[in-house]
C-alpha cells in the first residue's frame, strides 16, 4: 500500500495543473480581505450608534471560505475524474488491479496537501481580513461579538484551526465525489452545488429553518466545532458532521468504484458508517431550538393583549408561603420573548424587574427592542412577581397610595409615623393578610428558581435591573450554583450604606448647578445655585411652603421639596435641553418665591396626589427585606450621619426606610452576604447615579467588574443604551467582564 | 504462462467470451486473433481483473492477476497507450507506474531508453504522436521486467520501423523464455511475429495452434479441370475429398492435394486438363476461419465451401 500511496503522491505532484488550481485558492484570501474592506469603509461612513448595530465579520473566514473549499475540493475530485477522461484510469488499474485500494490510496497525499494548504489559507485568510479591518476590528457591537475577532480571543484559534481542517475534509468529499460521478463537469456541477448553491439557498429560508438547515452547511461547520456560534449544532455533533460528509462521499466514490469490480460490502459498510455519524448531528438539531426544551410550562399568547405579539406567557403555581410549600398557591405570569435561532442557543437570561412592584411582563415587552442582539442565543424570561402592584390579589388603588414621609424630629414623631404607616399597611393588608406577608424579595427568588424548574433550564443568566438587584442578590444567595451570569443594571444595594449609596446623587445636583451657572435657558441663571436651594430648603423646614393657585392646602418642607426634586436632579432629560432641569429651575425660582406648585405639578403628574406618598405597594417588599429603621435611635444616627455627607439632599436617603417605620410585619430578607465561593463573576453596570451602587455589589464576587456609563440614566440595559447592551451582551454569551475600568459614554 | 479456463464474459445479456478456454505458453510468441468485437480484448481485461468473469477464470502464472501485490513484475500489459493523462511527461508517467509497484526509478530510464523515448522523456505526453504512445505504452508494460508479456494491437501506429523493432524486441523476449501474448486482427502481421497462434470468433475458440499448422491446415483447394468432371468428383469423393463443381467444368476439390488427385485421376484413367492449386495465404487461412463467426459482417463473398 505504501507503494501505491507514493505513487499517488507523485501523480499529484507531477501535473502542473495542480500547482495552478492550488495558487487559484489564493483567491479566497482575496475574496476575505476584499469583502473586509468593504465591511470597513461601510463602517466608517456609520454614526457611532448604527456602527453598533453592524454585523460582525466574525473571524474573517466566511467570505472566502467557499472560494477555498471549491479549489480544494475540485483539485481532488480531478485527480480521479481527470484519470477517469483521460482513460488513464485503465493504466492505473493494470497496475493497481484493486480498485478500493486505488481511490484510497488517493486519500493521503490530498489530505497532506490539503491540510498544509488549508492550514496556511486559513490563517491567510483570517489575516488578510483582520488587517484590512485594522483598529476597527475590536469595536464591541451590540450583539456582544466584535467587527472582526482577533485570534486572542476565546475560541477563535480554534475555529480558524477547525476551518483549515474542514478545507482537507471538503477535500476528501471532493474525492468521493469524483469517484462516485467520474466524470470533471459532473462532479463540478456536484461540488458547485454543495459548496455553493446550497448554503446561499438556505440563506433565503425564513428564520428558524435558516439557523437549523444552515447548521448543516460545511461551511458553518468550523464555527461550531469551535464553539464560537455558526449553528445550533454542539462541537462534538458538528464534528460528527464533517467526518460524516467525508464518509458518505468516500462510500459513494468506493462504491461507485468498487461496483464494477462487484464489491458491494463497501458501500453496507460505509452507509452504516455515515448513518452513525450523521445521527448525532440530526438528533441534536432535531430538539426544539425556539422553545425550552424540558420546558413544563403550557405557553401560550399573554392574556394582556398589550404586550408585544412575540411574548409567550405562561403561569406558574408558587405556594404563597415557601416555608409552607404545600400551602396555599398563588399563580404567576411568566413572560418569554424566544431566542430567534439565528445564532446557537446558549439558554435562558431572566430578566428581574425592578420596583418593587413593576411587573417583568410589562417591562420586558416595553423594552423588547433592547433585546433583540441578545434573543440571538437566549430566551429571555422574566415574570411579573407576587409584588407586581396590580396583581390583583391586593387591591392596586390602595398600594399606589400611601402616607406622606415627614422626617421625625423626636422619639414621639417617629412613633406617630409609625402609627401611619401601619394604619396604611393594614388597609391594603386586610385583602389578604396571608399574601401581604410574603411579599419579600427572598420568596421572590424562590420563585424565580421555580421557573427555572419549570424551564428544564440547568442555570439561568440574569439582567437585576434597579431593585431586581435585591432578588438577584437573594437568588445568588439562595441558589449560587444555579447562577450562570448576573448582571447588576442599575441595581439597588442592600449592602451600602444609604447616605454613601446618595452621594451620586449630589454630585448630580453639582452638575445641574454647573449647567445653570453655564446657560442663560436656566431660570437661575447668574446666581449660587447650591447657596439659594440650601436657604430655600432650611427656610422650608421652618415654614413649609405652600402650594399655591390650588384648593389643596399642601405645603412642602425642605425634606417634601428633596424629595420632590431628587428624580429631575439626576435626570436631566435629554441633552442640550435638559428640560427637567429647566423645569426644576423654574420650580426652585417660584418656590424661593414662595410658591412650591412648581414642584406639586410635577408630582401630581406621576401619582395624582400634591406629594410623594410613601407607597405602600413599595413598602409591603422593602419593609420585609430590611429597608427601614430598627429603632428610633437607628434612624437619629443614619440621619445624622446623613447630614454630614449630603450638603443638598440630605434625608432623601431616610425617606424609603422611613416608610417601614411601625411597619406590621417582621423582616425575613434582612441583608446577608453573598456566599464566598461558588458564583460566577458578576457584571454591574451604572450610570452616574447608579454605578456606585452596582459596583458595590459585584465587587462582593471575585473576579466580577463593573461598567460606568458617563451620562445619567437608570437601567440602562433596557434603556437600550448601545455601549452598555453590548458589553452585557458580550458578557452573557462569553461569561467575560469587561476590564475593570472599561467606560461607556452616549453616542455624541 | 496465462491460462485462460472456461472463461465465460457476459455484458448485459450478450454474451462476448463464451467458455473460452486455452494456454499461452512460455517461450513463444503467442498471437491472438479475431475479428473485431470478437471477444479479445474483454478476455484480455479478464485476464487483468479489470472485468469480473461470469464463470471460468484467467490466471497468470498460475494466480488471478489482481492478487499479485506488485503485478506488473509479473506480467506487463498494454492495453490501450491512448490510457494515459496528457498532462504528465513521459518520465512522470512511467515514474508513477513504477513507483505504485516499487520498481526503482533507474528502470524508469532503462525502460524509456529502450522504447526509443528517451530524447522525448520530458516532454508532455499530450503532444506525442499514436506511434510515441504506443511506445510509451510498451515501456510501462515492460517496467517491471516481467515475465510474462500481453499487448493488445501493439502494432497500430507504429511505422514500419517501429513493427521491425517491436517484432525483434518480442522475440527476444520470447528467447529469453518469456510468456509474450499479443493480439491483433491483422493475420499478416502476426505471420510475421507470433510462433503460436490463438484464434477466437464470437467469444469461442477456433483454433490454438502452431502458425506453421494453420497454414497446413488450410493450404487449400486444388482446381481440377477434365472432360470427366462428374467422375473424377465421384472418385475423389469416395477418397473423402469435398467436391464443388464450378463454372466452367471446373472442380473445386478440398482435403486432397493435388498431387494424390494427379495420382488418383491416373489410376481410374482419367484425362486432366489442369490441375493447380489454388495456395491460400494465412490471411485466407484467418478469413475462412471466422467468417462464420464474424460479428460484423460486410460484403464478404458467400462460404467457399
Amino acid at each position: 500500500m505504501r507503494d501505491v500511496i507514493a505513487s499517488e503522491w507523485l501523480k499529484l505532484r507531477s501535473l502542473r495543473s495542480n500547482l495552478h488550481l492550488l495558487a487559484c485558492s489564493v483567491a479566497a484570501v482575496l475574496a476575505c480581505g476584499g469583502v473586509a474592506f468593504l465591511i470597513g469603509r461601510g463602517f466608517d461612513r456609520q454614526t457611532v450608534e448604527e456602527r453598533m448595530g453592524f454585523p460582525g465579520n466574525g473571524d474573517g473566514l466566511g467570505n472566502g471560505i467557499a472560494v477555498a473549499y471549491f479549489v480544494f475540493a475540485a483539485l481532488s475530485a480531478l485527480a480521479i475524474t481527470s484519470e477517469y477522461g483521460t482513460g488513464m484510469i485503465r493504466t492505473s488499474l493494470v497496475a493497481v488491479p484493486r480498485r478500493l485500494r486505488l481511490l484510497l490510496a488517493k486519500v493521503p497525499g490530498l489530505a497532506a496537501v490539503s491540510l498544509v494548504a488549508g492550514q496556511v489559507l486559513a490563517f491567510g485568510m483570517h489575516l488578510a481580513a483582520m488587517a484590512v479591518l485594522g483598529d476597527r476590528a475590536d469595536q464591541l457591537l451590540r450583539d456582544g461579538q466584535t467587527l472582526g475577532t482577533p485570534l486572542s480571543e476565546p475560541g477563535v484559534l480554534g475555529s480558524v484551526v477547525a476551518a483549515g481542517l474542514s478545507m482537507a475534509a471538503v477535500t476528501l468529499v471532493g474525492l468521493g465525489v469524483g469517484a462516485a460521478v467520474r466524470s470533471t463537469p459532473g462532479a463540478l456541477v456536484v461540488l458547485a452545488v454543495v459548496i455553493v448553491a446550497l448554503p446561499t439557498v438556505v440563506k433565503t429560508l425564513p428564520s428558524p429553518l435558516r439557523a437549523q438547515a444552515g447548521s448543516f452547511m460545511i461551511e458553518n461547520l468550523p464555527a461550531q466545532i469551535a464553539g464560537v456560534g455558526g449553528g445550533i449544532l454542539p462541537p462534538a455533533a458538528a464534528a460528527g458532521l464533517l467526518v460524516a460528509y467525508v464518509a458518505a462521499a468516500l462510500t459513494a466514490g468506493a462504491t461507485a468504484i468498487a461496483l464494477r469490480g462487484r464489491r458491494i460490502k463497501v458501500l453496507a459498510i460505509g452507509t452504516a458508517a455515515t448513518v452513525l455519524l450523521a445521527a448525532g448531528p440530526v438528533v441534536v438539531a432535531s430538539g426544539p431550538t425556539g422553545s425550552v426544551p424540558g420546558s413544563s410550562l403550557a405557553w401560550t399568547g399573554c392574556a394582556d393583549k398589550e404586550v408585544v405579539k412575540e411574548m409567550r406567557c405562561a403561569t406558574i403555581e408558587v405556594p404563597v408561603d415557601w416555608s409552607r410549600p404545600s400551602g396555599r398557591k398563588v399563580g404567576l405570569t411568566v413572560g418569554m420573548l424566544p431566542a430567534t435561532g439565528v445564532g446557537r442557543r446558549i439558554g435562558a437570561v431572566f430578566a428581574i424587574p425592578g420596583g418593587p412592584g413593576a411587573s417583568g411582563v410589562t417591562d420586558l415587552s416595553r423594552y423588547a427592542g433592547s433585546f433583540a442582539e441578545l434573543r440571538e442565543r437566549f430566551d429571555v424570561v422574566t415574570v411579573a412577581p407576587r409584588n407586581t402592584i396590580d396583581k390583583g390579589v391586593l387591591p392596586y388603588a390602595c398600594l399606589v397610595s400611601g402616607p406622606w414621609i415627614t422626617l421625625p424630629d423626636s422619639r414621639a414623631e417617629y412613633a406617630a409615623l409609625g402609627r401611619r404607616n401601619r394604619q396604611a399597611a393594614e388597609r391594603c393588608r386586610a385583602a389578604d393578610p396571608d399574601y401581604f406577608d410574603h411579599m419579600d424579595s427572598a420568596s421572590v427568588a424562590r420563585d424565580m428558581e421555580a421557573i427555572r424548574v419549570a424551564l428544564g433550564e440547568e442555570r439561568l443568566s440574569f439582567i437585576a435591573s434597579s431593585y431586581g438587584g435585591v432578588p438577584g442578590i437573594a437568588y445568588a444567595r439562595l441558589f449560587p450554583g444555579r447562577v450562570r451570569a448576573m448582571v447588576m443594571d442599575g441595581a439597588a444595594d442592600p449592602f451600602m450604606d444609604r447616605a454613601q449609596g446618595m452621594r451620586s446623587h449630589e454630585r448630580s445636583f453639582g452638575r445641574f448647578a454647573a449647567w445653570c451657572a453655564a446657560n442663560a435657558a436656566c431660570a437661575l441663571h447668574g446666581q449660587d445655585v447650591g447657596a439659594l436651594w440650601r436657604a430655600l430648603v432650611a427656610r422650608a423646614d421652618r415654614v413649609p411652603v405652600p402650594v399655591r393657585g390650588e384648593s389643596s392646602r399642601a405645603a412642602y418642607s425642605g425634606f417634601d421639596l428633596k424629595q420632590a426634586a431628587v428624580a429631575s436632579v439626576v435626570s436631566p432629560g435629554p441633552a442640550p435641553g435638559y428640560p427637567r432641569w429647566t423645569q426644576l429651575a423654574e420650580a426652585i425660582r417660584r418656590a424661593a418665591g414662595g410658591d412650591a406648585s412648581g414642584f406639586a405639578d410635577y408630582v401630581r403628574q406621576a401619582g395624582g396626589s400634591p406629594k410623594v406618598p410613601s407607597f405602600t405597594g413599595m413598602n409591603m417588599t422593602h419593609c420585609l427585606d430590611g429597608l427601614g429603621y430598627r429603632d428610633y435611635e437607628q434612624y437619629r444616627t443614619a440621619r445624622l450621619a446623613g447630614e454630614r455627607l449630603l450638603p443638598d439632599l440630605a434625608g432623601i436617603e431616610l425617606w424609603h426606610p422611613l416608610g417601614c417605620a411601625g411597619w406590621p410585619a417582621p423582616v425575613v430578607n434582612p441583608p446577608a452576604p453573598l456566599p464566598a465561593t461558588g458564583l460566577p463573576p458578576f457584571l454591574g453596570v451604572g450610570s452616574w447615579t447608579d454605578f456606585d451602587q452596582s459596583a458595590d455589589i459585584v465587587r462582593r464576587v471575585p473576579g466580577s467588574s463593573a461598567l460606568r456609563y458617563e451620562s445619567d440614566g437608570h437601567a440602562l440595559y433596557n434603556s437600550g443604551v448601545s455601549c452598555v447592551v453590548a458589553h452585557v451582551n458580550r458578557y452573557l454569551i462569553s461569561l467575560r467582564p469587561p476590564a475593570p475600568g472599561t467606560v461607556c459614554r452616549p453616542a455624541a | 504462462m496465462i491460462e485462460v479456463i472456461g472463461l465465460t464474459m457476459r455484458y448485459g445479456g450478450k454474451v462476448a467470451v463464451d467458455d473460452l478456454s486455452f494456454t499461452v505458453r512460455p517461450g513463444l510468441v503467442t498471437g491472438f486473433l479475431g475479428p473485431n468485437g470478437a471477444g479479445k480484448s474483454t478476455t484480455m481485461r479478464a485476464v487483468l481483473g479489470l472485468e469480473p468473469p461470469g464463470a471460468g477464470m484467467a490466471l497468470v502464472n498460475g494466480r488471478a492477476y489482481a492478487s499479485f501485490p506488485r503485478p506488473l513484475r509479473a506480467m506487463g500489459a498494454l492495453l490501450d497507450a491512448g490510457a494515459v493523462h496528457g498532462g504528465r511527461s513521459a518520465h512522470a508517467h512511467l515514474a508513477c507506474l513504477a513507483r505504485s509497484n516499487g520498481i526503482g526509478r533507474d528502470r524508469v530510464d532503462a525502460v524509456l531508453d529502450q522504447v526509443g523515448l528517451a530524447g522525448v522523456a520530458g516532454r508532455r505526453i499530450g503532444g506525442f504522436s499514436l506511434g510515441m504512445r504506443q511506445r510509451l505504452g510498451i515501456g510501462a508494460a515492460l517496467l517491471g521486467d516481467p515475465g510474462v508479456l500481453m499487448l493488445d494491437e501493439p502494432l497500430n501506429g507504429l511505422d514500419p520501423e517501429g513493427i521491425r523493432w517491436l517484432r525483434e524486441l518480442l522475440r527476444s523476449l520470447a528467447a529469453e523464455g518469456r510468456t509474450v501474448l499479443l493480439s491483433s486482427h491483422l493475420m499478416n502481421e502476426m505471420a510475421l511475429t507470433a510462433d503460436h497462434v490463438v484464434v477466437i470468433g464470437r467469444g469461442r475458440l477456433i483454433a490454438d495452434c502452431a502458425m506453421d499448422a494453420l497454414a497446413g491446415r488450410f493450404q487449400g483447394e486444388v482446381l481440377v479441370r477434365t472432360p470427366q468432371a462428374e467422375r473424377l468428383a465421384g472418385v475423389l469423393r469416395a477418397h473423402g475429398a469435398a467436391v464443388v463443381a464450378e463454372d466452367g467444368g471446373a472442380l473445386s476439390v478440398r482435403d486432397l492435394d493435388a498431387a494424390r488427385i494427379g495420382v488418383l485421376a491416373l489410376s481410374e484413367g482419367i484425362a486432366l486438363a489442369e490441375l493447380s492449386p489454388r495456395g491460400a495465404s494465412l490471411e485466407e487461412a484467418f478469413m475462412r476461419l471466422t467468417e462464420e463467426s464474424t460479428e460484423y459482417r460486410t460484403g464478404l463473398p458467400e462460404a467457399v465451401r
